[in-house]
């Protein structure tokens, strides 16, 4: 017997090797039942979420990132790129799987490049994970990916929840060095938080730890609104947001967080000067 | 690589507070005198007395010759305290395709009669057969499909197997698909809200 780890993901990384020469033929075999049974899934959320709105496949307005085998399954980068983004009013991500599927929801503002977002998610099981583009004109479209990971939204921290909170509402931010003459920054938010799942257990008591998540960023620069996100069970612990933005003059970078608890933090951060 | 320091704690974490049960060590942890009582989350031993332990391939072995009874007993997903009214919440049990999904069931200890309501499913699952096969499974590093093998054992049966890698290692190489909650079984619950 092969001793297992408490920690799934480590367990999953180790029979990686294997798994990999495995999955192909034997997904292919009898993969019908299971696509009919997950579009079905994805009808349901999609209702539950855009009601009757008509929501369009596509290959040009929005692409997915993901590994195709997450490391760590509390922690799963996700990149979102949207080529056209001009078009673009907002993005949504939903792990079809998660049983709180509906894991961020990004509306851009004036002040943003929405050109790419990247995020970082719990995964529950071997799902697709769906992007949906809203446009200015007020459409839908999305595009998916299969992600295998399992065990994430449940994984405790490995850490007591006072620990955990520890710094709760801290942030930081980095700016990218821009190309010369570029017009658009990047940056990564990093906010302290343990956004707590309320499907975690904590260790010692045994009882969960109730659900304690950043619901609401706010990111704007100079009273220009960059982005808005909502967030939910299903972003990681101490979430991270990679996004872009068109700076306009010296005005500092502002974020607003609340969380579902009344929690609520801001910090500004001054921008780079242009390079050129 | 952030995700070895994590695991790393959590591994520590839980070699720590289970100090004192009979599950402390990752890779000789010996079978209990009973049922677990502890924390259902947690090692669990090589062996389960009276029944097969089966890896991935024994299993499929299992299945493809003698078409065993599956039984998952792994916990179902309950909506987290505190979290927003208005975020859908749509729990989905992924397990392997045709098991008779009984949450919990592997508890212990059990209310006697959930315990009589989970023979006789099984009962009727078998036939009446004690010598049918019957393959126990969770989760890895889930004593409650442990415990569900030894109830098992213990009533007499005597073609029980347990696959302690549970979903998650079927899933590696195998289709899963959504299975609602043995209706028998969830009746259970009714009747206790009853009480």
């Amino acid at each position: 017997m092969k001793p297992f780890t408490a920690a799934l993901a480590l367990s999953l990384a180790a029979s990686l090797p294997a798994a990999a020469l495995l999955t192909g033929p034997v997904l292919a075999a009898g993969a019908s039942d299971t696509d009919a049974e997950r579009q079905a899934r994805w009808n349901e959320i999609r209702t539950s979420i855009f009601g009757d709105k008509a929501v369009q496949p596509t290959d040009t307005l929005v692409k997915v990132d993901a590994p195709v085998r997450a490391l760590d399954a509390a922690l799963v980068p996700i990149t979102l790129t949207m080529p056209e983004k001009d078009k673009v009013a907002g993005v949504s991500l939903v792990i079809d799987d998660n049983p709180s599927p509906y894991a961020a929801n990004i509306t851009f503002g004036p002040a943003a490049d929405p050109g790419e977002i990247k995020l970082r998610v719990r995964v529950n099981n071997y799902t697709n994970v769906h992007a949906v583009v809203r446009t200015k004109d007020g459409g839908l479209f999305e595009t998916t990916k299969f992600v295998k990971a399992s065990g994430g939204c449940s994984a405790p921290m490995g850490m007591s929840d006072e620990e955990a909170m520890k710094g709760m509402g801290d942030m930081r931010m980095k700016f990218a060095e821009g190309a010369p003459g570029a017009k658009s920054t990047e940056a990564t938010l990093m906010i302290r938080h343990p956004n707590f799942s309320g499907m975690q257990m904590n260790q010692v008591t045994r009882d969960y730890t109730p659900a304690r998540y950043i619901q609401k960023v706010v990111v704007s620069q100079g009273g220009r609104n960059i982005l808005t996100l909502d967030g939910d069970i299903s972003i990681a612990s101490n979430p991270v947001i990679n996004f872009a933005f068109l700076p306009e003059g010296q005005a500092p970078v502002t974020v607003v967080a609340s969380d579902n608890q009344d929690g609520r933090w801001e910090h500004s951060f001054p921008v780079p000067a242009p390079s050129n | 690589m952030m995700f070895l320091p994590r695991l790393a704690a959590a591994a520590f974490l839980a070699l720590g507070t289970m100090a004192a049960a009979p599950a402390d060590s990752p890779v000789d942890v010996p079978e209990p005198e009973g049922f677990h009582t502890g924390p259902q989350q947690g090692y669990t031993p090589p062996t389960l007395k009276g029944a097969v332990v089966l890896d991935i391939d024994g299993l499929d072995r299992v299945v493809a010759e003698a078409k065993p009874v599956l039984i998952d007993v792994a916990l179902a997903d309950r909506r987290p305290a505190g979290m927003a009214a208005d975020k859908p919440w749509l729990p989905a049990h992924r397990s392997i395709p045709g098991a008779v999904w009984m949450p919990s069931a592997g508890a212990a200890p059990l209310d006697p009669a959930h315990e009589a309501l989970f023979l006789a499913r099984v009962a009727e699952l078998t036939g009446g057969d004690k010598a049918k096969a019957i393959v126990t499974f969770c989760r890895p590093d889930c004593w409650g499909s442990w415990n569900a093998g030894k109830r098992l054992v213990q009533a007499g049966y005597t073609g029980v197997h347990w696959f302690p890698t549970g979903i998650e290692g079927w899933q590696e190489t195998h289709e899963t698909t959504v299975v609602k909650e043995d209706p028998a079984w969830a009746a259970r619950g009714r009747s206790e809200a009853q009480r």
